[in-house]
């Protein structure tokens, strides 16, 4: 972690061109290599083949090739970082924003399975990696607030029930429209514009807006303070994982609306509920201590938004343009 | 104290619901939360029918400019109809009122949609959180088992 960049610098300098040797280091990396790949890059790197979407087979063998070992990491120079080198602010704006994730990352686990049921058998594998992808940065979370934060409990829930005091009450929006519409996919498993609706929750707005956004945010505060080693390591494998994610849920999405043009219509419906929401936020983030300020979270937000609709050609309607507009960040993901 | 699912709770719970959060609710959170919050309960046309699967029962919430214009209980022999229709079994009820989070009451489908347009329900989501947390605190008489 020997670059010290602005946490914001990415969004001056635009969408980098990653050399052959660049994607190769992160698709590559073994975890103990991961510490000096640039989130910036890895972020990038999501963005890298959605205009060429990859299929679901070679996603799944990506999967196999970098899947990691979460209890392989040492989170002592974490706490350390915690308790000794990050100021107050800095500990409780971190927490602030990583409590959404650690409660999405749960959200997303369990809410997948009903997806499977009514998907290709190449796109079952994925889904299935995918899930155990998400059981993986659930114990990432439960290990970091066990044992970098300090929480205790006596099992994964109680942990979760710890850290709820600092999840704001927007979060039920995005992640309670998921559990509603799991249950709409678990009553009609092959109902494929319900399974549009809920891959447009899911793969487009979750994962592909809320979470990368909170992903920079944090990490590139650990890698500008050069703070909480085994977290940056851990949390840039997950973003390396939701590169998959957001690669498939986007794939899925462009399959559905060439095969029938009217599916757009279930998208947009979606984010017109998603965006109406969004315009209001319940309680102050301060970014500050980790060096972002609220217009550019925003930013980050619609950039993520933008790249994601452009690279797989979903065009938005003049009212959720102006929806977008008044979109507040929701810091949470899965 | 009423006995939970009575009318006169059914009272109380419009009462409450009308009024909305208390102050103390209102404080933890930002003011642009709660004009969100108003804005939505100002314009709110729609109906609730929450249920409760072991008595087979539901509480019926009608909304109308601003206010509850009609709040009763449905028995399960009367005709049910409801913009939203929704099924929480009784514990989970009676951990509400005992200050389980309203939130999660729906993140982890504690209560669920059984009919209704989803995504038009969940344009109001915030509503209907803070509407339910008022619910579960009314006071009345929670048996341990039904």
């Amino acid at each position: 972690m020997a670059e010290r960049k602005s946490p914001t610098a990415v969004l001056r300098e635009g969408p980098r061109a990653l050399s052959d040797d660049q994607v190769r280091e992160i698709e590559d990396s073994a975890l103990p290599e991961v510490l000096n790949v640039d989130i910036d890059d890895v972020i990038e790197y999501v963005h890298k083949d959605l205009k060429s979407l990859p299929d679901f087979t070679t996603l799944y063998r990506k999967y196999l090739k970098q899947r990691w070992d979460v209890y392989d990491l040492d989170f002592s120079q974490d706490k350390i970082d915690w308790q000794e080198k990050m100021t107050e602010a800095e500990r409780q704006s971190f927490i602030a924003v990583a409590s959404g994730f650690h409660h999405g990352e749960r959200q997303v686990e369990i809410e997948l399975p009903v997806f499977m049921i009514g998907a290709s058998e190449e796109e079952k594998l994925h889904i299935a990696a995918q899930i155990e992808d998400e059981a993986r940065h659930t114990v990432f979370f439960d290990r970091f607030y066990r044992e970098v934060v300090g929480l205790k409990g006596d099992d994964i829930m109680a942990v979760l029930d710890a850290s709820f005091p600092w999840v704001s009450e927007t979060f039920v929006a995005p992640f309670g429209l998921l559990a509603y519409q799991a249950d709409e996919l678990r009553l009609h498993p092959y109902d494929e514009r319900a399974r549009v609706r809920y891959g447009t929750t899911y793969f487009l707005w979750i994962e592909g807006v809320l979470a990368l956004s909170v992903m920079k945010v944090t990490l590139s505060y650990a890698r500008w303070r050069g703070f909480l080693p085994a977290y940056y390591t851990g949390f840039t494998a997950t973003c390396r994982d939701e590169s998959r994610h957001v690669q498939g849920g986007m794939r899925y999405l462009q399959d559905a609306v060439r095969k029938d043009p009217t599916m757009i219509n279930e998208i947009h419906d979606t984010l017109r509920t998603i965006l109406f929401v969004s315009g209001v936020v319940s309680r102050r983030i301060y970014y500050e201590p980790l060096g972002w300020t609220d217009d550019e979270v925003r930013a980050l937000f619609f950039l993520q938004l933008r790249r994601k609709l452009n690279d797989v050609g979903i065009g938005l309607s003049p009212d959720l343009e102006d929806l977008l507009q008044k979109v507040q960040p929701v810091l949470a993901g899965g | 104290m009423p006995d939970f699912f009575s009318p006169s709770w059914a009272e109380s719970v419009r009462e409450a619901v009308t009024a909305g959060p208390s102050e103390q609710a209102r404080a933890d959170k930002l003011q642009e939360y709660w004009d969100f919050y108003e804005l939505l309960k100002s314009m709110y046309p729609a109906s609730w029918a929450l249920g409760c699967r072991e008595l087979a029962c539901y509480l019926f919430v009608q909304w109308g400019g601003g206010t509850v214009t009609d709040c009763r209980i449905i028995g399960p022999d009367e005709p049910l109809k409801a913009t939203y229709v929704l099924g929480m079994d009784y514990q989970d009820w009676k951990a509400l009122h005992e200050g389980y989070d309203a939130q999660r009451t729906v993140m982890y489908r504690k209560i669920v949609l059984e009919e209704g347009d989803l995504l038009e329900f969940f344009k109001a989501v915030y509503f209907f959180v803070e509407s339910l947390a008022v619910i579960g605190s009314v006071p009345a008489v929670y048996p341990e088992t039904i």
